[in-house]
């Protein structure tokens, strides 16, 4: 009897172990099969040379991207098919959950083969040796290669301080995703009130529809502090570092600018009077809807393809495409927009490198662009007199996305925008016109740092991060007395602005050397 | 007769095995990785790893303390985990000997089970149930304060009012759930007691003060200790939920900073060290209470 027990025990054990281990092999095994598979040509050649002579051998890639609640990735997206019918590779997405995430995989050691990334991501990462440097392997790449040589502005951002190419910026897109201005035009012709043409007009429009809806916040935006970059260049600043549009040989902290208090100054007479809702601080894109489509809110800073997704919501009112309000100097501003913030890069510890390459060299060619930005005729479009027009289940310029996966994280390199216009309303299409007639002279961007400079500077950043977030916060919502602004400038430098400032020179100055 | 070690081994087998499973997940996942805290005296690479990053002493260590933020941060911590511990702490016995007290057992069964809901929810969830419930222009408490006249505070923007915000919510969570320990200590405490005290001519209240709370004294003793060394180990996720930029003030503690420098900024090595600190400090909390709680009374941890 005790035996029995005992060797039951045993056995349960024994199972337990043997499911444990087995799960645990299992998820290492998937990288190392798709490896033996790709450097196996001579089998996997034979089982593919029936469907497909031309067709490299096949392969199979883990691609890190973006988790969209609006367009939530699909693993039948067309974009994913196209990928392995041109290039014969099958893709599998790993979603990023978190800002924390590409971190995590990073130091899991099980990074996916392609990663899409940000700059800040690669200056963490890159030097440490977790991305492949891309500049080597130009002979597999010679379409990322004729991609990069076209795009000299792609590049400059893409080389390290060492020379090395850990990512490949995308191209193309930028218009679709930046920050713009738009209001509610029925409302505005129905009060018979002109659209504000400066942060003054703003003020005096948003007070009178502040007493025709008593109940309404007339003004607001759902990025928090993160709004301020799109305010600042109405008063032509952007808050934290940049190059300095009058000396673009120079890093320019934009708070210590004069024009930084009175951009907050009139913030807090928004908070004060009401006309900005109190909790603008954390406002979310739910919050951001009810106010917009409940009369609640008239004027609004939001991504540009937020216009016709609340224009087809709204059941009454229209949203219209609103020039920046003039809020210092003489020139209406937005961001320099156009650029794409989103990257690729290839995993250093990846043991699908040669397919890796072959995705991007695909992704960043001619032939690509056309197939990850249409799709392919008859599947997604038809062509009407020489003119592609896209399938009716596309309705609007969003559903590509949704349906397709068109237009997300990684799934392209080079975009052909006009895909994307083809879609949007000729009602809408004004804003991507108008858009760019406001750029700021500069981009918000910092130049890249060499390994030793960012752990230098990393604790720096959040010091002076938290530091003029919360102060900043405090004057707007009235909590620090606007009189005590020149103080909190100088304390600015008890946070290490100095030292950020020297180290961001540096870089400035190397880049301006090396691309002399 | 003295056995040999092996003989009781061999005695013990079954419950040696038993053990087994949990004797590896301590092992594996408590005691392998914290070789790890190596890494907080070395400028650690995680392409070179352990072996070939360099080592630094104890720079990491000097950063923080020299960093400006870090007494903010430290004191934050510290004075969140206080006041739960003030005030949380005793809120659980309180509800325990109150529900104890209650007669008609099927509605003391009802409020039981009604106080226990919430320890199951998320602090995600709650945390998004306070962001709601809190809002100056859209929540209730707000709309509520409008009614009465009163101005609608912004709640979570106001650095004075986030700890009350943290400790009250806490509190709601998990005083329910917490009872169930000294619930099953007072199950444990001897009926003849209460006959006794009432032979004396005690009454209820003179009851639970020299009966139920004496007996339920060893348990809140465990309870205590084991807290105090959590006094510093403030979780990550309320706090960062409901941390922004207008409370940071008071809400940004060690485990947001950890997680912004270490995780978000890759900086392991710091994060690592920081950690570290405050687990050492807690130790030491842990240690002193235990070794007071000996010499003051007989209960303790070891």
């Amino acid at each position: 009897m005790n035996m029995k027990a005992f060797k039951l025990t045993w056995a349960a054990a024994a199972a337990v172990a043997l499911t444990v281990s087995g799960c645990g092999s299992n998820n290492n095994n998937e990288p190392a099969t798709s490896a033996s598979s790709s450097a196996n040509p001579s089998q996997s050649a034979a089982a593919t040379a029936s469907a497909s002579a031309a067709l490299p051998e096949p392969a199979k890639i883990k691609i890190f991207t973006e988790n969209n609640d609006a367009w939530p990735p699909k693993a039948d997206w067309g974009v994913w098919k196209w990928v392995k019918e041109e290039t014969n590779i099958d893709v599998e997405q790993v979603l990023a959950t978190g800002p924390e995430s590409l971190a995590l995989a990073v130091s899991s050691g099980d990074m996916p083969d392609v990663l899409s990334v940000f700059q800040n991501d690669v200056q963490k990462f890159g030097p440490q040796g977790a991305f492949e440097d891309l500049s080597k392997h130009m002979d597999q790449m010679p379409n990322v290669k004729a991609y990069l040589d076209s795009h000299p502005d792609v590049l400059s951002r893409a080389v390290s301080p060492n020379g090395e190419i850990f990512n490949i910026y995308n191209d193309g897109a930028g218009d679709g995703s930046q920050m713009v201005w738009f209001y509610r035009d029925d409302i505005f012709q129905k009060n018979n009130l002109e659209v504000p043409k400066t942060w003054d007009e703003l003020y005096t429009v948003s007070k009178k529809l502040k007493e025709l809806y008593p109940d309404s916040y007339p003004f607001m935006f759902r990025h928090g502090l993160g709004t301020l970059d799109t305010f600042g260049p109405s008063f032509d600043i952007y808050p934290e570092f940049y190059q300095d549009p009058a000396d673009p040989t120079k890093m320019k902290f934009g708070l210590e600018d004069p024009n930084a208090k009175t951009m907050v100054e009139w913030l807090n007479k928004f908070v004060k009077e009401k006309l900005i809702p109190p909790d603008w601080l954390t406002m979310d894109y739910k919050a951001w809807t009810q106010f917009m489509s409940t009369n609640k809110s008239f004027i609004t800073v939001q991504f540009i393809g937020q216009i016709e997704i609340m224009n087809s919501q709204l059941t009454e009112g229209h949203l219209k495409f609103m020039p920046p309000p003039i809020g210092a100097g003489d020139k209406p501003y937005l961001p320099k927009g156009g650029q794409e913030g989103y990257s690729l890069a290839v995993a250093s510890t990846s043991k699908n490198k040669d397919a890796a390459y072959r995705y991007l060299d695909y992704i960043f060619s001619e032939k690509g662009k056309d197939i990850q930005s249409w799709g392919k005729e008859g599947e997604t479009y038809t062509v009407v007199d020489g003119k592609r027009k896209f399938n009716d289940n596309y309705k609007e310029a969003n559903d590509l996305r949704v349906i397709s996966g068109i237009q997300t994280a990684a799934t392209y390199g080079w975009f052909d925008f006009n895909a994307w216009l083809s879609l949007v309303k000729p009602g809408e299409q004004e804003s991507y016109v108008e858009a760019p007639k406001y750029r700021f002279p500069v981009a918000y961007a910092r130049p890249n740092l060499t390994a030793d400079e960012a752990s230098e500077l990393s604790t720096s950043n959040d010091q002076i991060w938290k530091f003029w977030t919360g102060e900043v916060t405090k004057f707007i919502n009235g909590d620090r007395p606007l009189s005590e602004w020149d103080a909190f400038v100088k304390d600015l430098g008890k946070h290490d602005l100095e030292k950020i400032r020297t180290t961001y020179q540096k870089a400035l100055d190397r880049q301006i050397a090396n691309t002399k | 007769m003295k056995q040999s070690v092996f003989h009781r081994i061999k005695r013990d087998r079954v419950f040696l095995l038993l053990l087994l499973p949990a004797l590896l997940h301590y092992l594996l996942f408590r005691y392998v990785p914290m070789f790890g805290i190596v890494v907080s005296f070395m400028d650690y690479n995680l392409f070179k790893g352990i072996w070939h990053s360099p080592w630094v002493g104890l720079k990491y260590y000097r950063m923080f303390f020299s960093n400006p933020d870090a007494w903010n941060i430290v004191r934050n911590t510290l004075l969140l985990g206080l006041y739960k511990f003030v005030i949380a702490f005793p809120a659980p016995i309180v509800l325990a000997i109150l529900f104890y007290e209650m007669r008609w057992k099927k509605f003391r069964r009802f409020v039981q089970s009604v106080s226990y809901l919430p320890f199951f929810l998320s602090s995600v969830v709650l945390s998004s149930i306070m962001l709601m419930l809190l809002s100056p222009s859209t929540g209730w408490v707000g709309k509520a304060m409008q009614t009465l006249g009163l101005e609608p505070i912004n709640f979570l923007q106001k650095p004075e009012w986030f700890r009350t915000i943290y400790i009250g919510s806490d509190i709601w969570q998990q005083a329910g759930y917490g009872t169930i320990i000294f619930l099953a200590a007072l199950a444990a405490i001897d009926p003849q007691l209460y006959e006794a005290a009432r032979m004396d001519g005690a009454n209820r209240w003179k009851q639970t003060l020299h009966v139920t709370i004496p007996g339920i004294v060893p348990a809140i003793v465990i309870m205590f200790i084991l807290s105090i060394g959590g006094i510093l180990e403030v979780p990550f996720d309320k706090a960062f939920l409901l941390g922004n930029a207008g409370n940071r003030d008071t809400a940004d503690i060690i485990s947001t900073y950890v997680y912004r420098i270490g995780i978000l900024g890759g900086g392991f090595s710091y994060a690592t060290a920081i950690n570290l600190s405050i687990a050492v400090v807690s130790l030491t909390f842990i240690y002193t209470a235990n070794k007071v709680s000996r010499k003051v009374g007989e209960t303790s941890l070891w």
